[in-house]
């Protein structure tokens, strides 16, 4: 039988995609072999430029083999591409509690507690630092932004940037209606611009996966002659995802309940992408 | 297998069908002249794999169904035991009714899977 190591290769070779190669260079890394896992990582950068997770990947076979600056370097790069990347944002939070610059330490740990709220680990560190307790008002100044900049790096742009939107405003006729358990937009590189009902953790899976599902989709609609994807929905017996695009930019992602019809759905999402200013 | 394909064809409203196993290997086609069934099945394995990864996390439980939509038209894969029919569908195809008129032949490729 083929091993997922084999079925991986012949993905990356075959139909490449960030998360494939992500999967491949942790599995050849596991194996031993962190020459052939930073090849893959390198390949992926290649590939997939601004993927932040390969950045993370190299990052960690880097400092296993003692080239640190080359790693942090690259935990820069991996939070410059990905502001939401819990592990490189702890990994350079340990370097600088390491070289004892508990100021920078705390910026990136303050910066996991935008999109991990709470986060046990991460508060008693900074309790550690600081040798108190965040207050609630810390909490929610750094919760309060979710665009905040990364320490060290200009800020970047959102999508959104030059528009005045309340946060989760335009989801609110959506998920007003029977059936809808949570929903988010996000962009075509998966990042969250928007939630509402969801917990950190399902906006981080289902931004991430369904950017994956729309690229393979728009690929399956490419091949049997048809161009671009609208919309696509998974039901399953508990529960049903669905995701509506618009312009080839924002895709409005909703989890529901098993038996909500879809048409109500598309309706109100893409008048919450219209709410949003992006419609 | 084939000949089910084909019959399943003749539904109006189906513009091609394609058996793929759920890692995205073609197992049987019957798809219209140009269209690459390799390619095509390979992209339908990578939406069944996250998918599944999405149903997995989210804890929706099996899969039924998966629909992609375009302007043009739509894909409608469906489980059939251990792999997974794909039903190539018109612009102006009612899913409802085509969903209800594959059910026998989903069944009919399911029993022969699984023999």
């Amino acid at each position: 039988m083929e091993s997922e190591l084999e079925r991986l290769r012949k993905k990356v070779e075959n139909f490449p995609s960030a998360s494939a190669y992500n999967r491949l260079a942790e599995l050849v890394r596991l194996g031993g072999d962190n020459p052939g896992a930073e090849q893959v990582c390198r390949r992926c950068i290649k590939e997939f430029p601004r993927n932040g997770q390969a950045y993370v990947i190299l990052a960690e076979i880097e400092l296993a083999n003692g080239r640190k600056d080359e790693a942090i370097k690259n935990l820069l790069t991996a939070v410059e591409r990905d502001n939401r990347s819990y592990a490189a944002h702890r990994m350079l939070a340990d370097h600088y509690i390491e070289i004892a610059r508990p100021p920078q330490a705390l910026q990136h740990l303050r910066q996991i507690l935008t999109f991990k709220i709470n986060d046990p680990a991460v508060l008693k560190k900074i309790e550690q630092i600081t040798g108190k307790p965040p207050t609630a008002s810390v909490i929610r100044q750094v919760t309060g932004g979710s665009n905040a900049v990364v320490p060290g790096r200009p800020a970047e742009p959102t999508p959104l940037a030059n528009k005045i939107i309340p946060a989760a405003d335009g989801l609110a006729g959506l998920c007003a209606e029977a059936g809808v358990r949570g929903a988010l937009i996000a962009d075509e590189k998966g990042r969250v611009v928007s939630s509402k009902r969801l917990s950190p953790e399902q906006e981080d899976i289902l931004a991430a996966l369904a950017g994956e599902i729309a690229k393979a989709a728009e690929q399956s609609l490419t091949a049997v002659g048809q161009e671009r994807l609208s919309m696509w929905t998974i039901v399953a017996e508990q529960g049903q995802v669905l995701s509506f695009k618009r312009e080839q930019s924002f895709s409005v992602v909703i989890l529901a309940e098993p038996g909500v019809r879809p048409a109500m759905l598309e309706i109100r999402a893409r008048q919450a992408l219209i709410d949003l200013g992006t419609g | 297998m084939q000949e089910i394909l084909n019959q399943l064809n003749r539904v109006r409203g189906v513009g091609g069908s394609l058996l793929v196993s759920s890692d995205g290997l073609p197992m049987a086609s019957a798809l219209r002249e140009g269209i690459d069934e390799a390619q095509l099945a390979a992209s339908i394995g990578s939406v069944i794999e996250h998918s599944l990864s999405l149903a997995t996390h989210m804890k929706l439980g099996a899969q039924k169904h998966l629909h992609v939509a375009s302007d043009q038209g739509s894909l409608l894969l469906m489980s059939a035991g251990n792999g997974y029919l794909v039903v190539v569908v018109d612009q102006q195809a009612n899913l409802t009714l085509m969903q209800l008129e594959t059910k026998p032949f989903l069944e009919r490729i399911a029993q022969r899977l699984s023999l």
